[in-house]
């Protein structure tokens, strides 16, 4: 098996997110050299690397959270992701952090919805009235698409567990993504069991059609719920590989540059 | 889009699964009922250490008179403690909004002119010094703390220059006989009654509205409200903004009550206001706010003090009273479970006789 051309889908997927060329220095440290990368409606991408490789910046990058010195990142429907957070948050990108940034007090309906609040019809906007029933509804229904069942959607986020915290995230995320949803070590502070729940949930969210993109360290899980594994290296993709196929050796001699640096050069 | 596979929920161990911990019911009102027991037992001993004086609605008219400052006070602290901010500045608030609204009395012939006037500039002078407080937070970056701990000292100031250090007494006394110690029905004293519309003003904002629902995502956390694409300097501008109007208001009142500024009062308001909300079940941290637990945790402060009179003991002891009873409200509360906490009361007293924390 070699490490196929960066810029060439596995198949004929649609594009969910193209990140192209994509360069960002701090300072004197060059973070990304010219990554690109794509994803997939309905793939799930895992994005490997070192520490210092350029993952958690190239995803920055593709939420809007941070602008490139270079390159551009379009979105499937041919919309250009700009930096300032919420213009890919409008865009349709979700974006799952590895804190979470759930809001303890706050229901698992609030957090959902938190910012994109559901107000009454017929009511005067300025008011802003929540149709808590209507939202209750919805997130529900967003949860038991997949495939989460909680018996109430009115429980403080503070009372659930990690794994529980964790589909909550991702629920929201893609509650509001329309095209793509990342995320940040989803399994990184969870148990083996939630873990794989947790990589079940994943799949789900692919299953809905949604392009999924996901940093992670945890190589046997990546391997079972990737379509494609990129590897990232010195703020350039390195390597790609099919996850049926690439066995761990493959991708570490990637990851510390043993095998040609193809993407380096885009 | 093909059916989703379902995840194994059947566990009910809640460190392996996602199912919710079985003893969790939702307990919306359960702070502001705990303190309205404790006023109404607080009340009843009161009552009967004093021969049921303190029942009769004379009393119970005059606790109202004398809460509805401190109840504005406690909620509009409330709001910003639950947003996870601050403001101990509303005391001095109070002062120089009536001394501004009483020399705008003083500018007008006709009482009922010169009362409404006074009423709008107190308001306008509150949320003026709310704001203010607003810019120091939002824009120069100085935590609530300090900026209304400089805050305190400067509106103090103000007003004491404007008045030269005397009160104010440009009142008009129709504003006392008619507003000030009048009473609906020869019951409910008029200030009460506005305090009790913004308390039902103020928990239809909390539960009902976007406003509400952002402000205890501010204070349970900045930065997912930040992520969440909530307007933080615009909701806390509007934060402070409420709070200095109700100190506004309270101004306003204290102009009515007495027909005169009270410049050298209302020294503690700022601590008790927030007394009072905190043992009302707001968190002082943030992220949870109860309005009518605000408003009992203001009556309770009251109570003890016209009840400690009644009894016969000196006024001062109110001050130690209440004190105790936030050591043992805020304590409770950690050992009973504040609605967020799974361990179930029998379990947090075993941890606590097993010399853990609960």
């Amino acid at each position: 098996m070699h490490p196929t051309n960066p810029t060439a889908h596995t198949d004929a997927r649609s594009p969910a997110i193209v990140a192209h060329g994509i360069r960002k220095h701090y300072g004197h440290v060059e973070a990304l050299r010219g990554a690109s990368l794509s994803v997939g409606l309905g793939e799930i991408v895992a994005l490997v690397g070192d520490n210092g490789a350029g993952k958690s910046t190239l995803m920055k990058v593709m939420c809007g959270a941070v602008a490139p010195d270079a390159g551009e990142v379009v979105l499937g429907g041919g919309l250009r992701v700009e930096a300032g957070r919420f213009n890919a948050a409008d865009a349709g990108v979700g974006v799952v952090y590895q804190d979470l940034a759930l809001a303890p007090h706050l229901s698992v309906l609030e957090n959902i919805y938190l910012g994109h609040e559901s107000l009454m019809p017929g009511r005067p906007r300025w008011l802003g009235l929540l149709d808590r029933r209507a939202m209750a509804g919805e997130a529900e229904a967003a949860l038991r698409r997949l495939g989460i069942a909680l018996p109430t959607v009115e429980v403080p986020v503070s009372l659930l567990s990690g794994g529980q915290r964790q589909a909550v995230a991702i629920a929201r995320a893609v509650k509001w993504a329309r095209s793509v949803v990342l995320l940040d070590e989803p399994t990184a502070s969870l148990g083996t069991r939630q873990a794989d729940i947790v990589v079940e949930l994943i799949r789900n969210v692919a299953r809905q059609g949604l392009g999924v993109l996901l940093i992670s360290h945890d190589m046997d899980r990546l391997k079972r719920v990737a379509d494609r594994i990129v590897v990232m290296r010195r703020g350039a993709v390195a390597a790609e590989f099919p996850a049926a196929s690439v066995t761990l050796a493959q991708i570490v001699e990637a990851m510390l540059g043993g095998v040609s640096t193809v993407g380096a050069a885009a | 889009m093909s059916q989703p596979r379902p995840l194994a929920l059947t566990e009910d161990d809640r460190e392996d699964s996602l199912a919710l911990p079985s003893n969790w019911r939702p307990r919306r009102a359960g702070a502001a009922l705990s303190v309205f027991a404790v006023d109404a037992v607080a009340v009843l001993i009161f009552s009967a250490l004093s021969g049921f004086v303190f029942l009769s609605p004379q009393s119970l008219s005059n606790i109202a008179l004398d809460s509805s400052e401190s109840v504005l006070l406690c909620i509009g602290v409330a709001f910003l403690l639950g947003a996870g901010e601050l403001d101990i500045s509303i005391g001095a608030n109070v002062i120089l909004s009536s001394v501004v609204g009483g020399k705008t009395m003083g500018a007008f012939e006709s009482p009922l002119a010169a009362s409404l006037a006074g009423a709008v500039v107190c308001v306008l002078c509150g949320a003026a010094v709310g704001a203010c407080n607003a810019l120091i937070v939002t824009r120069l970056r100085v935590t609530s703390f300090i900026a209304t701990l400089a805050s305190l000292g400067i509106v103090t100031g103000v007003a004491y220059v404007i008045t030269n250090g005397y009160n104010i007494a440009d009142v008009p006394l129709e504003l006392q006989s008619d507003f000030g110690v009048a009473k609906l029905a020869d019951v409910v004293p008029y200030p009460a009654l506005i305090a009790l519309a913004v308390a039902v003003g103020a928990s239809f904002l909390l539960n009902r509205t976007r406003f509400g629902l952002q402000t205890l995502a501010l204070g349970s956390s900045r930065e997912a409200a930040v992520r969440a694409g909530v307007r933080v300097r615009a909701k806390l501008t509007t934060l402070f903004v409420l709070a200095g109007g109700c100190a506004g208001l309270s101004g306003f009142i204290d102009l009515g009550r007495y027909a005169s500024t009270n410049i050298s009062g209302h020294q503690t308001d700022a601590l008790a206001a927030i007394a009072g909300a905190v043992i009302g079940g707001t968190n002082l941290f943030g992220g949870r706010i109860s309005v009518w637990g605000a408003v009992f945790g203001a009556l309770l402060a009251v109570i003890l003090q016209d009840g400690l009179v009644v009894v016969g003991l000196a006024a001062f002891y109110q001050l130690i009273a209440v004190g105790i009873v936030l050591i043992i409200a805020v304590s409770l509360r950690e050992f009973a479970g504040s609605g967020d906490d799974p361990t179930p009361l029998s379990g947090r007293l075993m941890n606590l006789l097993r010399g853990g924390a609960a």
